[in-house]
Order: C-alpha cells, then structure tokens, then sequence
C-alpha cells in the first residue's frame, strides 16, 4: 500500500522510542499497584501483574519497523484495563471489611 | 474544508498520484506516523493519571486512620476519586480516537476536555476532604 510506503518514508525515529518508553512508564505504573495490593489482596494483585507485563509487551510492539499506524485495540485494552481495577477497587471499597488503617 | 485541502496537498507531495485519493473518503487517510505516536502517547500519559486516580483513592480508604467521629469520611473522599479514575480512563480513549479521526481527515484536533475536569473534580474532592476534616475535629471534642 502506498501510504504505508510513505509513512516509513518520513522516518518517525525517535518518537517511536518515545512511545516504547511512555508503553515501558505504563506498565511499570501497573506494576507498581499490582505489587502495592499483593500482599493484602493477592487476588487483585496477580492480575494486575499479568496485565503490567502484557502492557510491557505491547510496548515493545510499538518498536517494531513497519509500526505508525494506529492500534485501536492496544489502547482499549489499557482503558478495560483502569476499569476493571477501578470496578475492583470499588468493590474493595464499599464491600470490603472495615479497614483499620495504618496507625502511626 | 481549507485543512482537508491543504492535508491533501501534503499527501500529495509524498505519494504517487493514486493515494491522494483516499483523502477524499470519510475515513481520510493514514497521518504521519509521529503524529499517531504522539497522540499514543498522550494517550498513554492521560491513563498513568487514570490510573494514580484509582490508586490514590484506593489508598484513602484503606490505609488512613478513620476520621474521629465521622466514619464514611475515607469513603466520601476515596469513592470520587476512584470513580474520577475510570472516568479519565474512558474520556482519554474517546478522545484519542476522535484525535486519530481529525489527524486522519487533516481537520484540526478538538480542545481536550480532560484537564477542565479533572481540575473540577479535584477541587470539589479537596473542598469535601477539608470540610471533613473540619467536622471530625469538632465532633472529637
């Protein structure tokens, strides 16, 4: 296809790194709730894990040569992905035993 | 219709003739590759705030103290932002796509909405969290 010729042709370089490392930013941002709420609330924690290096390797999808178009279903994925943790945390919220909180 | 025509120009310069015709159609055609990063990107950076909006409410209600007095306090402040969260979630999606479609047709990109909302939703979050506040250090005495 001729588009896609001319997309290698204006040469993305180094936004496509960029975008890898905001992917790389996203992950570890899922990564760092997963490990937060494992200890307490392994069910929730496992998952959320899993999808920090799914997203990880997404990110390392968007590196790929040949790459630039948009990916409709990677992103979907991330926003399925913040409502289901929220719809969790919700549930942890307003279900949950009385949290005692941490005390000083 | 004077940036479609200039998009079409653009497409024009670096295609062979027959691709310029895709601008035409309603879908438009493929945009710049960087630009399609970028709105990636963005999206991406709209989701980690998404995303510390869940965990920040999370975390109210159950790490903190209960407020003295006022014990759905953790909740009025966590449940908001949390909801707030998934919120941003949505809206930075719908607005990546409808970024995507306006790169594609070569029409300017819309003002996003998020900031606004956040910002009103935040205040209204912190004016409750200080009232709270207030209230429980009235009914400990």
């Amino acid at each position: 296809m001729k588009p896609a010729d001319d997309i290698e042709d204006t040469d993305p370089g180094l936004a496509r790194e960029r975008t890898e490392l905001a992917w790389d930013r996203t992950a570890i941002s899922f990564a760092a709730l997963g490990g937060a709420i494992l200890k307490s609330r392994p069910y929730a924690g496992i998952p959320i894990l899993v999808l920090s290096s799914l997203i990880w390797e997404l990110g390392r999808l968007a590196r790929a040569p040949g790459t630039g178009r948009s990916r409709p279903w990677h992103l979907l994925l991330i926003t399925v992905a913040i409502t289901g943790v929220s719809i969790a945390a919700l549930a942890i919220t307003l279900l949950g035993p009385e949290p005692a909180g941490l005390r000083p | 219709m004077q940036a479609a025509g200039a998009g079409e120009e653009r497409r024009t310069d670096t295609s062979h003739g027959d691709s310029a015709h895709p601008a035409d159609s309603a879908d438009g055609v493929e945009p710049d590759a960087r630009f399609t990063f970028a709105n990636e990107r963005t999206f991406l950076a709209w989701s980690r705030t998404a995303l510390a909006l869940v965990a920040a409410g999370l975390a109210i209600v159950q790490l903190l103290p209960p407020f003295p007095g006022v014990p759905w306090g953790r909740h009025i402040i966590g449940t908001p932002l949390i909801l707030l969260g998934s919120a941003v979630a949505v809206i930075s999606y719908l607005e990546w796509n409808s970024n995507q479609r306006a790169l594609r047709r070569s029409e300017p990109v819309s003002r996003s909405q998020l900031p606004r909302i956040l910002a009103v939703t935040i205040a209204i979050i912190g004016l409750v969290a200080a009232a709270l506040a207030l209230l429980s250090g009235v009914t400990r005495h």
